[in-house]
């Protein structure tokens, strides 16, 4: 089992990266053409995106490959984590090799969750690499399947934590795609998606992990409260969730504020994505009690 | 948009200030008490103040993330703390001096964090206050008849014109409304009818109830930290009864605990086996592990830690027994390569420690069956011990005029015990925080306005709706409209 899980992950490193380069070729050719049927219109660069406009075949096919790839990566990483669980006889909870795993999992499946509804390959094009770095990161670390610490012996607990947790990254990692686009476009950047598209997509995006990140926290209180007999105690892992929680907090209000509007909402989803792989990544600077990285 | 008479609540409830400065009487020495209090309701309920301070509470998260913070229970100790203190010195240099005064090692007890909380906590309340009558208004008695002008202006609009009269028309368009799940309200007047339609009216108060359990999550930690205890360092060796204290009547003995492993050495179980006894009755036995706490009314007890312990017997010179108890070994020293347990003789006024060598270290001095005791007066404040002997297991041997025995060695279970009466509290705001968010997101309240006036060739059916950010909302609209097209559209084929 354990090996069918590492030809699952290496399938889906390699389908992943393939995919990036579909994604890449279908997108230039896009602009490209719409480029130039922008120049014969003399209209507006910006464009509503994928479905409205005629768009030769040529491009499209290789956008249509991109997104069969990544559905087959993302089927990968499941079949990954499937195989992984059966093998470890718990979730992919317990090192830092299974929770990148789980990150880029939660990435891809969000991501596709989007193009599905917004037809924005270009998001892909950012968001997919992310997922790609976190795989190639999961690679060089020891793919031991240790048995758990008594702490982590809270199978369904746990499970449904990093589940959501997954979700939750997910999102804020294309949030976080099309913030940079959104950026991107307001310095100058030619034949971006719409701004408002993207504004739109960041918020769905929030609006989807926000509560997911609640969750997350609340779950990890939860099982804190039953394992430690305290459900905050400042952690540093539980510090910066909450930060990341907070400045997704505070974008939700600032979309509301009129100077907040745009650009400094766009920023503080750059920021709340670096909150987010702080968070992530933070057992490996930090010590307290989430130190279960297996890298020591 | 402000044009528009949408009853939300910023429009239903915005406070007009005057803009002129309020004459003072007395050289303006007097303050206007509610132009203040206008003032500082302004400031709590405005949206910039939240934004600032939830991200004022993340910078401090981050600073208690990247800088160490002093664990608990040392802050107290004078002593201890400036020791502590010194351990960061290094890693701080000149900075750690400033930084202590700024509280930045104890952050989340810091004045700014209490200051932050109480603000935000203050504004959370005033935003609720400020928007609950808006809320309610609009689900309970919403605005349901709206002037042309709002059709015109309205970001989602449609205007069909019918051949029937307008009594007939609106049967077909509350039926399109009601197969979307919405509630209608249809109001007459003369021979103009109006529609409103909404969907998920209960929705926005998720918002309130979001924002309401943050308080209670807050109330909830006040209360365990005002009427809850914790200790972190309740050592019960094996075989011996220790009082809980803090007013329970609780006593726990620990009948015996297991440590085993896995093949890679990573621990594998925790198990102590407790007995729990009130006022000296059994009221409780288990066994407990890292994630099965022993719970007996609001105490509960956690496996935390566990050491080697030893059981040490006190004599006095006519035979009688004063002390015979394990004593944890909770203490390192000499860098890790000693352990050391202490406890009290109260009446003789002495303090004794019990020095062994840690697990697995070589001591010239201490060898293994073997432990040191230290007897010093209770209070001289760490001086120079009365007496010093190294003894071996089972062996008497007189100190201070009493005669000590090293029994054996032991284990002991290191407990947590906390009384958290605020946990209910903040496991239900969090629910409820919960429950509020997945409302507001998931349930996003949706209200149309249609109005029915004769026309030209019959009736003309005008629909129009403001959303805030709600992207799927546009498509139903589209959907709604396209299907009230169409079932009106076979009303006037007849
Ligand atoms: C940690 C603190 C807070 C959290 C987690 C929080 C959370 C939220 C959430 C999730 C929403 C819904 C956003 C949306 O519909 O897009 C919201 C809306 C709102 N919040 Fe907060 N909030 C906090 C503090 C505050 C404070 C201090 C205020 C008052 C100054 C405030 C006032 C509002 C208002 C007026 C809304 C809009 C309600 C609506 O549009 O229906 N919030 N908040």
């Amino acid at each position: 089992m354990l090996k069918m899980s590492e030809y699952s992950f290496i399938a889906a490193i390699l389908s992943v990266a393939l995919a990036i380069v579909f994604y890449a070729v279908a997108v230039v050719s896009v602009r490209v053409q719409r480029g130039r049927a922008a120049v014969a219109a003399g209209g507006a660069a910006t464009f509503d995106g994928g479905t409205s406009v005629a768009v030769t075949s040529g491009s499209s096919t290789f956008g249509t490959y991109g997104t069969l790839v990544a559905w087959l990566s993302f089927a990968f990483l499941l079949a990954s984590l499937t195989f992984r669980t059966i093998a470890t006889g718990h979730g992919p909870f317990a090192n830092m090799y299974e929770f990148s795993i789980s990150f880029a999992t939660g990435i891809i499946g969000v991501y596709l969750f989007f193009e599905r509804r917004y037809h924005q390959r270009i998001l892909g094009l950012i968001v997919l690499p992310i997922a790609l770095l976190m795989l190639l990161y999961a690679t060089t670390i020891p793919a031991t399947a240790d048995p758990l610490v008594p702490a982590l012996q809270n199978n369904l607990l746990l499970t449904v934590h990093v589940a959501v947790a997954i979700v939750a990254y997910g999102t804020f990692s294309v949030s976080f795609a099309a913030a940079v686009l959104y950026l991107l476009q307001s310095y100058g950047v030619p034949r971006l998606p719409r701004a408002e598209l993207l504004d739109e997509i960041s918020y769905r995006a929030v609006v989807i992990g926000f509560p997911f990140m609640t969750l997350v926290i609340i779950l990890g209180a939860v099982w804190a409260n039953v394992a430690w007999g305290s459900y905050w105690s400042w952690d540093p892992k539980e510090t910066a969730s909450l930060v990341t929680w907070l400045i997704y907090g505070a974008y939700l209000h600032a979309r509301v504020v009129r100077g907040w509007r745009g650009n400094r909402a766009a920023w503080l989803l750059v920021v709340g994505f670096g909150a987010t792989l702080f968070t992530y990544f933070g057992n490996l600077f930090f010590g307290g009690l989430h130190s279960y990285s297996g890298l020591n | 948009m402000s044009q528009l008479s949408v009853p939300t609540s910023t429009t239903a409830k915005r406070r007009t200030v005057d803009p002129e400065p309020t004459e003072g009487t007395g050289g303006g020495l007097t303050i206007d008490v509610s132009e203040v209090g206008e003032r500082l309701w302004r400031i709590f309920t405005s949206m910039r103040t939240a934004l600032i301070l939830m991200l004022g509470l993340a910078i401090l998260g981050l600073i208690g993330t990247l800088l160490v913070q002093v664990p608990a229970g040392v802050q107290s100790d004078p002593q201890a703390y400036t020791a502590w203190l010194d351990t960061v010195r290094p890693k701080y240099g000149g900075w750690t001096t400033p930084m202590e005064m700024l509280q930045f090692f104890s952050i989340f007890s810091s004045i700014w964090f209490k200051g932050i909380i109480v603000l935000l906590t203050t504004s959370i309340l005033a935003c609720s206050v400020n928007r609950f009558r808006g809320l309610w208004k609009t689900a309970v008695r919403p605005r349901t008849r709206m002037t042309a002008v709002f059709f015109d202006r309205a970001p989602h609009s449609a205007t069909i014109d019918v051949a029937v009269a307008a009594d007939v028309a609106v049967t077909d368009v509350t039926r399109t409304f009601k197969s979307h799940h919405y509630r209608t309200v249809v109001e007459r007047d003369g021979d103009e009818v109006s529609v409103y339609a909404d969907r998920f009216r209960w929705a926005p108060f998720g918002t309130l109830m979001a924002h309401i359990s943050l308080v209670l999550i807050l109330v909830g930690a006040l209360v365990g930290s005002t009427w809850g205890f914790k200790n972190t360092e309740f050592a019960v060796p094996v075989g011996s009864t220790v009082p809980v204290g803090n007013g329970t009547g609780l006593s726990v003995m620990a009948k015996s605990f297991n440590d085993s492993y896995y093949a890679n050495g990573a621990p594998s179980d925790y198990v102590a086996d407790l007995v729990l006894y009130k006022d000296g009755q059994q009221v409780a036995a288990q066994a407990v592990r890292v994630n099965e706490p022993l719970g007996y009314g609001d105490v509960t007890f956690y496996q935390a830690f566990f050491g080697a312990a030893t059981d040490v017997s006190v004599k006095d010179a006519s035979g009688a027994t004063l002390y015979s108890q394990g004593v944890p070994l909770l203490y390192t020293a000499d860098n890790g390569t000693r352990r050391v347990g202490q406890f009290l003789l109260p009446q003789q006024g002495l303090t004794v420690l019990v020095v062994s060598a840690a697990s697995g270290e070589i001591d010239p001095a201490i060898k293994p069956g073997m432990v040191q005791l230290e007897v010093y007066k209770t209070g001289a404040g760490g001086g120079q011990p009365i007496d010093t002997q190294i003894v071996s297991q089972g062996k008497p041997i007189q100190m201070a005029g009493l005669t000590f025995t090293f029994d054996r060695e032991r284990q002991f279970t290191g407990l947590m015990v906390a009384k958290d009466p605020g946990v209910i509290f903040v496991f239900g705001g969090a629910l409820l925080l919960v429950v509020g968010l997945f409302l507001v997101f998931f349930f996003p309240s949706r209200r149309i306005w249609t109005r029915i006036v004769p026309g030209p060739s019959g009736s003309e059916v005008r629909v129009g709706a403001t959303t805030r950010h709600d992207a799927t909302f546009g498509p139903d609209f589209q959907k709604i409209v396209g299907e009230m097209e169409l079932s009106l559209a076979g009303k006037s084929g007849n």
